[in-house]
């Protein structure tokens, strides 16, 4: 009797989710619905950077990269494929220079190529 | 009768991390096992010393993917507490939000792997779509599922506004009413009972011999929970239970897990009502003073500590990390030996093993 009212228990909320219809999603077919504060790809406002360096200090997975050629003259460097999206280097940054966009799909042949220049200032001397 | 050993992982489907057992069975029944562990040795305590405190609030997270919040929160209370910082009412509001919605989302994934291994895959297909609802909440507040992010020293760096309170609520009071109908179902279920009453059964005397923590030590009637015992990040101020079982087998350990998610959903909804206004974090210093510091936690598993030590730079001299699930991985030879070999699956699901934490 016990294994009766069981079945008939289980059969009832089966036909709920019956009704309700798919819960998954339909990616890539349709757009993802991401949230507003998603940790995606990393840009840089380059007039706001001033070159101080505590992103590429306090990045725990050495995805930036500072490379100085005299005091005015440096360039930040980041690749995304050692990059663990957590956001530090936004919250490191006190100028608000740095921040995470939706961009979470960064697809390219060469893992090399996902490497970008954010700020440049000058050129490297010789 | 003959003897044979049957080799199960590092690699298996019973096994959602690599493990190795070689089990010595006499016909169906297990009368010896050897487990191996250190398949996920990534050193992190060892690779902490070599980075900063800021760095190693993304190193710990990374200690565990389901529980990954609360390594941070326990890592930040401690470098907090050797630092002097003192976190602002919101920021300790929103870790706690965080944590209790991380134990749903540990248990409810702990529900969903547990049928699976029992061959219920309704309950795991409905245990997994209920967990995205918790997911979702943190996805939105955090911007990540699994690794949030959501601790920085000195408070929290994610923050609610009052219409994603008001939504927050709504998908919370609808987990609710989720997790109530898998619980019918746990309890009711007679194919459920079967596989999992008196299966597995540790005594409260097996629990204080092997120091066990957590949901598997209540579930034996062993009434350990660091957030009431020890109170930490406000837990002392929001009205919950502390459930306790005594029948000590897998079913208990399960209804158990169950139950103790709807008192975490009980405690964010109170988050929800009386969150104060205010700032989230403050910023610290990049140098600790010299010291040295033990932080517990109670993480979905159980008691979770940290050593810290401070030689005043802007790196820790030591870390070291005790996760809650090295004493079940103890006892589980002795949880073996003398049942079926169809059970195995049963016990070792049961006692919800995380060998990241433990292997570290």
């Amino acid at each position: 009797m016990a294994k009766k009212l069981s079945r008939i228990f289980l059969l009832s909320k089966l036909w709920a989710v019956f009704l309700e219809g798919p819960t998954t999603g339909g990616y890539p077919f349709e757009p993802l619905q991401l949230p507003s504060g998603f940790r995606g790809k990393v840009v840089m406002n380059a007039h706001l950077c001033n070159g101080c360096g505590l992103c590429v200090q306090d990045c725990p997975a050495s995805a930036l990269k500072i490379e100085r050629f005299d005091k005015q003259h440096f360039r930040i460097v980041y690749n995304p494929a050692r990059c663990a999206y957590c956001g530090q280097c936004e919250i490191s940054c006190h100028r608000g220079a740095i921040h995470l966009t939706n961009d979470f799909n960064p697809a390219v042949q060469h893992i090399g190529n996902l490497i970008e220049v954010l700020v440049e200032r000058g050129l490297p001397k010789g | 009768m003959s003897r044979f050993t049957v080799p199960i992982g590092p690699q298996h489907p019973l096994l959602k991390e690599p493990l190795s057992f070689q089990l010595t069975l006499e016909g169906e029944e297990v009368v010896d096992s050897v487990i191996r562990l250190g398949y996920v040795h990534r050193g992190i305590e060892r690779l902490s010393e070599k980075r900063t405190y800021i760095q190693n609030v993304h190193l710990v997270e990374r200690v565990c993917g389901i529980c990954s919040h609360v390594h941070t929160t326990t890592y930040c209370m401690g470098v907090e507490s050797l630092a002097g910082v003192t976190v602002p009412v919101r920021g300790l509001y929103l870790r706690t939000f965080f944590c209790e919605l991380e134990r749903i989302h540990s248990h409810l994934l702990w529900l969903g792997v547990l049928a699976k291994n029992l061959g219920f895959d309704t309950v795991f297909m409905y245990a997994w779509r209920d967990r995205e609802i918790v997911l979702d909440i943190m996805e939105e507040l955090s911007g990540g599922r699994v690794s949030h992010a959501a601790n920085v020293i000195g408070g929290v760096r994610v923050d609610i506004n009052d219409s994603q309170r008001k939504t927050m609520t709504v998908s919370l009071k609808s987990l609710s009413q989720k997790i109530t109908d898998l619980r019918n179902i746990v309890e009711h279920e007679t194919n459920f009972h079967a596989r999992t009453r008196d299966i597995g059964t540790l005594t409260a005397e097996q629990i204080r011999q092997y120091c066990i923590v957590g949901p598997i030590a209540r579930a034996s009637n062993v009434d350990v929970d660091m957030r009431r015992d020890v109170p930490y990040n406000l837990y002392e101020k929001f009205d919950f239970s502390v459930i306790t079982r005594s029948e000590g087998d897998v079913w208990a350990r399960t209804t158990l897990r169950i139950q103790e998610a709807q008192e975490s959903i009980k405690i964010c909804l109170q988050i929800l009502d009386s969150l104060p206004p205010g700032a989230v974090a403050v910023r610290a210093k990049r140098r600790v003073p010299p010291g040295e510091v033990i932080c517990r936690s109670e993480a979905p598993r159980g008691e979770l500590l940290y050593y810290i030590q401070s030689d005043g730079s802007d790196r820790p001299a030591r870390i070291k990390i005790r996760t809650p699930t090295l004493p079940s991985l103890a006892i589980l030879p002795d949880l073996l030996r003398g049942i079926n070999m169809a059970d195995v699956s049963a016990v070792v699901s049961g006692v919800d093993l995380c060998i990241a934490c433990v292997d570290r």
